[in-house]
Formats: C-alpha cells, sequence, structure tokens
C-alpha cells in the first residue's frame, strides 16, 4: 500500500514527461484519472492480503464483528506463538533445504547438459534432446503414479529425497533448453582458444561455459526456486512426517489443527507471505523476468 | 585419448538424463503400463487390456470433471488473459508511470497456491469472509452465499481465485510483448487520428498474437494441470460441482487404492495436454521465429 501511495506521484511525472518529449505538459487532468483508476484496481487487488494482516492482529470476535475494521493495536505476539505452535520454522527450514538442493543440482546437471548438447556432436544427440523436449510437454499427472509407488518400494518416500529428486528432474528440461540457448550464442573461438591452450573439456566448462552462463543462471534459479517452494502436490503425496513437511503441506497441516482459531492462522499466512513479498518487492525485475521467461519458452 | 574425447559429452550428459530418466522417463512408461493393470499398489497385478479405458469412458464422473475443469479454463482465459490482456493495454498506454502497478498486480503469483487457498477460504468464509461482509456493507445482502459450499457458486468462486492469482502474471506477459511494437506503427496511427481503444484493438493486440497463443496455451494447459486450489478450498465438493480430473484421480489413487484406473485417467489426461501442446507449438511454428534449433 505504501508503496503505491509513495510511488504514484513520481511515476506521473516521469510518465508526463516521456509522454510529449518536446514541451512541457503540467499534470493533466486524464492522467491524475488514469493512475487514480490504477490505484483503485491495485487497493482491491491487494485487499484480501490486507485484510490478512490485519486480521491477524486481532482476536476472533473482533474479525466476526469487524471485518474491515483496523486492528486496535499492532500486537506480533499472536505471530510468535503461530510461529512456535505451528512449527513454521522448521516448515521454512525444510523448504529451504529441499528447495537449495534442487536448485543447486538443476544449475549443475542442467549447464553440464546445456554445455555437451551446445557443443559437441555425438551419437544419439536428436534423441535425448528430443526426450528432455518432451519433459517441457508433460504434465506431472503423467509419471507421479509411478513415481510414487516406486518412491515407497525404494523407501524414498518420507525423506527429503522424495522431493528434492523430483523438483530436480523436473526443472531439468528447461534448464537445459535456456541455458542451450545461451551457450549457441557464444562465439565458437572462445572455446577454440581455450582448448589450443590445453585445457581439458571440464576447465572450458568449469572456467569458460559457467561464467558465461552467469544470467541464464540466475533466470533458471529463480524459476525453479519459485516452483519448489511452492509446490504443493507431491509435497502433499510423499511426506507425512511432519518434521520434514514444506511450507505449502506444514501450512495446510496447520491449518486444519487449528481450524478454528483464525486470528492464528491469519498470522501464519501472514509470516509465510510477507517475507516473499519483501523479496519480491527488492528483486521485483529479476524476478518477474525469471519467470516469464520460464514459462513463456 | 580419441575414445576419451567422444565420451565427453556422454559424461556431461549423466547426471541430468539419470534424474530425468529415474525421476520422470521411467516413471511416465510405467504410469502407461499400470494403466492396463488392475493394481492397489501392492498385491498382485493383474493385466486388464484396455479395460480401464473403457471404465474412464463411461464413468460419469470422469466425464464430469473434464466438464468442471473445461469451465474452469473458459472462466479463467476471461480473468487471466483477457483481464490481463486489458490490464496491459491500460498500463502500456503510460508506460514509464505504471511500474507500481505492474509490481502489485503481479504479487499473487509469487505465493504458494496453498496459501492463496487458505486465505481465499477465509475470503468466502460464511460467518466471518470478507465476500459476504462486503456484500453486506454495500446493502446487498441478498447476494450473500455459502460461496464454496454451494454447488451454484463453487466453481465460479475457486476459477476467481485462479484470477486474482494470474491476471498479474499475463499482464506482465503482455505488457512487454507491447513494447516490443515498433513505435513509429504507433505513432503512425496516432498521427491518422486513431484514439487510444482503437490503438489497441486495432494494432497492438494483432501484433502481438504470438504472445497471445502462447499465454492460451499456458492457460489452457496449466488449467488441465490444475490442482492446489481446488484441493485445498473444496477438494471436489460439494456433492462433486468442483471435481477436476486431478482431484479425481488422486483419489481413485489414494484413496481407493485405483493405480490401474487413476493411472488409465492420468494417461488420457496427459494425451489431451501434450496434444494441445504440439498443436500450439505448431500453430507458432509458422511464424519465422526459430523455436528450437
Amino acid at each position: 500500500m505504501s508503496l503505491t501511495e509513495r510511488k504514484a506521484p513520481s511515476s506521473q511525472r516521469a510518465s508526463g514527461s516521456k509522454h510529449h518529449a518536446g514541451r512541457k505538459t503540467p499534470l493533466r487532468i486524464p492522467d491524475v484519472l488514469f493512475t487514480g483508476a490504477l490505484a483503485v484496481i491495485a487497493v482491491v487487488f491487494f485487499f484480501p492480503m490486507l485484510w490478512m494482516v490485519f486480521s491477524s492482529f486481532k482476536s476472533n470476535s473482533a474479525i466476526f464483528a469487524t471485518p474491515f475494521a483496523l486492528p486496535t493495536e499492532i500486537d506480533f505476539g499472536r505471530w510468535v506463538e503461530a510461529f512456535e505452535i505451528g512449527h513454521i520454522g522448521q516448515y521454512a527450514l525444510n523448504s529451504i533445504i529441499v528447495t537449495g538442493t534442487s536448485v543447486l543440482g538443476i544449475l549443475l546437471f542442467g549447464a553440464a547438459a546445456a554445455f555437451a548438447f551446445s557443443r559437441y556432436r555425438f551419437r544419439g544427440r536428436n534423441l535425448l534432446m528430443g526426450l528432455l523436449a518432451l519433459g517441457l510437454l508433460l504434465p506431472l499427472q503423467s509419471y507421479f503414479i509411478a513415481q510414487s509407488t516406486m518412491f515407497t518400494q525404494l523407501a524414498i518416500t518420507d525423506t527429503r529425497w522424495a522431493l528434492i529428486i523430483p523438483y530436480t528432474a523436473m526443472g531439468l528440461p528447461l534448464a537445459v533448453y535456456l541455458l542451450k540457448v545461451y551457450l549457441d550464442a557464444v562465439p565458437n573461438e572462445l572455446f577454440e582458444a581455450a582448448r589450443i591452450d590445453g585445457a581439458s573439456d571440464l576447465r572450458v566448462f568449469g572456467s569458460i561455459a559457467l561464467p558465461l552462463l552467469r544470467p541464464g543462471l540466475a533466470t533458471v534459479a529463480i524459476f525453479s526456486a519459485l516452483s519448489s517452494w511452492n509446490e504443493f502436490l507431491l509435497a502433499l503425496l510423499y511426506i507425512q512426517d511432519d518434521a520434514l513437511k514444506t511450507i505449502p503441506t506444514g501450512l495446510l497441516a496447520f491449518s486444519s489443527r487449528y481450524v478454528t482459531d483464525y486470528g492464528l492462522l491469519f498470522s501464519a499466512l501472514s509470516i509465510v507471505t510477507l517475507p516473499m513479498i519483501v523479496i519480491y518487492i527488492v528483486f521485483n525485475k529479476q524476478i518477474v523476468e525469471g519467470i516469464t521467461a520460464g514459462s513463456v519458452k | 585419448m580419441k575414445a576419451n574425447r567422444t565420451a565427453t559429452p556422454y559424461l556431461f550428459l549423466v547426471p541430468a538424463m539419470a534424474v530425468f530418466g529415474f525421476a520422470v522417463l521411467f516413471p511416465v512408461i510405467m504410469t502407461f503400463a499400470y494403466s492396463f493393470t488392475e493394481w492397489n499398489g501392492y498385491g498382485t497385478m493383474v493385466f486388464v487390456g484396455i479395460d480401464n479405458y473403457i471404465k474412464a469412458a463411461n464413468d460419469v464422473l470422469f466425464r464430469d470433471s473434464f466438464v468442471h475443469v473445461l469451465i474452469y479454463i473458459a472462466i479463467t482465459i476471461v480473468l487471466e488473459v483477457v483481464v490481463g490482456l486489458v490490464l496491459a493495454g491500460l498500463v502500456s498506454v503510460h508506460r514509464r508511470g505504471s511500474l507500481w502497478f505492474r509490481v502489485a498486480i503481479f504479487t499473487p503469483v509469487m505465493l504458494p497456491m496453498v496459501v492463496v487457498a487458505v486465505l481465499w477460504a477465509f475470503v468466502y468464509n460464511n460467518d466471518f469472509g470478507l465476500l459476504n461482509a462486503a456484500l453486506q456493507s454495500l446493502g446487498l445482502d441478498s447476494l450473500q452465499r455459502v460461496w464454496l459450499g454451494d454447488p451454484a457458486t463453487a466453481l465460479l468462486a475457486v476459477s476467481v481465485v485462479s484470477g486474482w492469482v494470474y491476471a498479474g502474471f499475463y499482464m506482465t506477459i503482455f505488457y512487454a510483448a507491447f513494447n516490443q511494437v515498433p513505435t513509429e506503427v504507433i505513432e503512425a496511427a496516432r498521427l491518422d487520428g486513431a484514439n487510444e481503444w482503437q490503438l489497441f484493438r486495432r494494432i497492438k493486440v494483432p501484433m502481438i498474437r504470438n504472445a497471445i497463443t502462447v499465454a492460451l496455451l499456458l492457460c489452457i494447459t496449466g488449467g488441465f494441470q490444475g490442482f492446489d486450489l481446488f484441493y485445498v478450498m473444496t477438494n471436489g465438493g460439494p456433492y462433486g460441482a468442483t471435481e477436476i480430473p486431478t482431484t479425481y484421480l488422486v483419489k481413485s489413487v489414494f484413496t481407493f487404492q485405483n493405480v490401474g484406473y487413476g493411472s488409465a485417467m492420468a494417461v488420457v489426461l496427459t494425451a489431451v495436454v501434450v496434444a494441445l501442446g504440439l498443436v500450439f507449438t505448431r500453430v507458432n511454428r509458422e511464424k519465422p521465429e526459430d523455436v528450437r534449433s
């Protein structure tokens, strides 16, 4: 909210000056109306989230009696309570471990595979690339049933690997595809020069390809991190042990344990939401680019 | 030395292909195999041919789940793609000044769907929900509903939440596409006296047809794969009004232990999604743009 209010006037100026490069126009009434309309849309959009945060500071009776009222006091006691009895710290830690490991795997394995596809011609290249491209089209539903029976038989379920392995596998096709596009654009001479200097293939990959891939890796990291962080279906099926649950399934378990303690639930929702919004506001340019590139390609 | 060189690309590929083969390709093949069996997941597996597919074709609940997901997709195309297009059109009129707005509207995309679902279940709550409270304060008490508990409104209610999340996502895609439209084209149309609406309708939208096709593909195939919102908000209810293929097949497999039948439904759903993906890819490949080297 404060963001919208703070930025609106300055953006107004920016749009005015951009609009008519030649003459200096004062604030025009249509511009004000326009920005006003956008502000109204944004507020309506944001209202559920504001309501969530306001309600987290209220008692059950206040939530029922005055749903629109501002909270009478800002007391983070309920947040602390929700964090502790909701094991949110544990869930967050699990999410960090699962997401972190998956993203690392996607980046490293994806970059290596992209390097192989981009720099070498070898037998089976088209077949393997085709299989990975198929992975771009295949929905989760095409494999999760057999995956779950397989994980049960191998006793992988109820370990973090039950999430790390599929999240890594699901992220790879897009990662390989995007990183290969980056590598294809690198002039061959760069690699040849290193090779003539006697660098091994692994060295060429590690000290030439990887640094060049940095922007691509950042994009891949952003969208794979978000999709791992938010993934729900597999987490629901594979993790029953509360101590290993990630934020989505942990929050759901919490909300079914405390169905009627609304203030507590709103606090828990706020706790998991606000850090995401802060991260998003700080890195919004990279995140928006990462997510859209990830899904449009 | 020579042999070593030919092995190199395969060595680089081993980790990725091993993980992908193990966790995706092999289970895809096995799911397909299961679809021809009757199996509870641990006992003996019985080969039943295409019985599961025949059963699926005659299963009213499965058919209804497709009807529901199609309605859901239709609604989300309007709420996500069309609304996203209109919002992008609005903000692209005043390009520079709209960053705060684009940031704000994109925010829900960041949140786990489960969080969104729990929050919106509260918005729709009958006792203290924001929606009914808003209707009451506007004097529209007669419109109050048990939104998620009424078969007439539950599917719409869930779809609206999806719209809330993704309208900003599609707006962002379209906004980026609008920015690619050459300024000379727009200036020329302006000189010819086109107003902003004509500019949007006749110039900008036709020129980003490619982006719109991609958005429709994402919205449709994503819709078929929907699960999180439905599972948390209604789990298929009330009275099966929001049962979609994925919630239905998850129940078949994990509640009723019909692994074979669930797999057959999963194969049908996969076929639909992959076919749509291929059709759209072909449509887009007709454009000069190089999709894959």
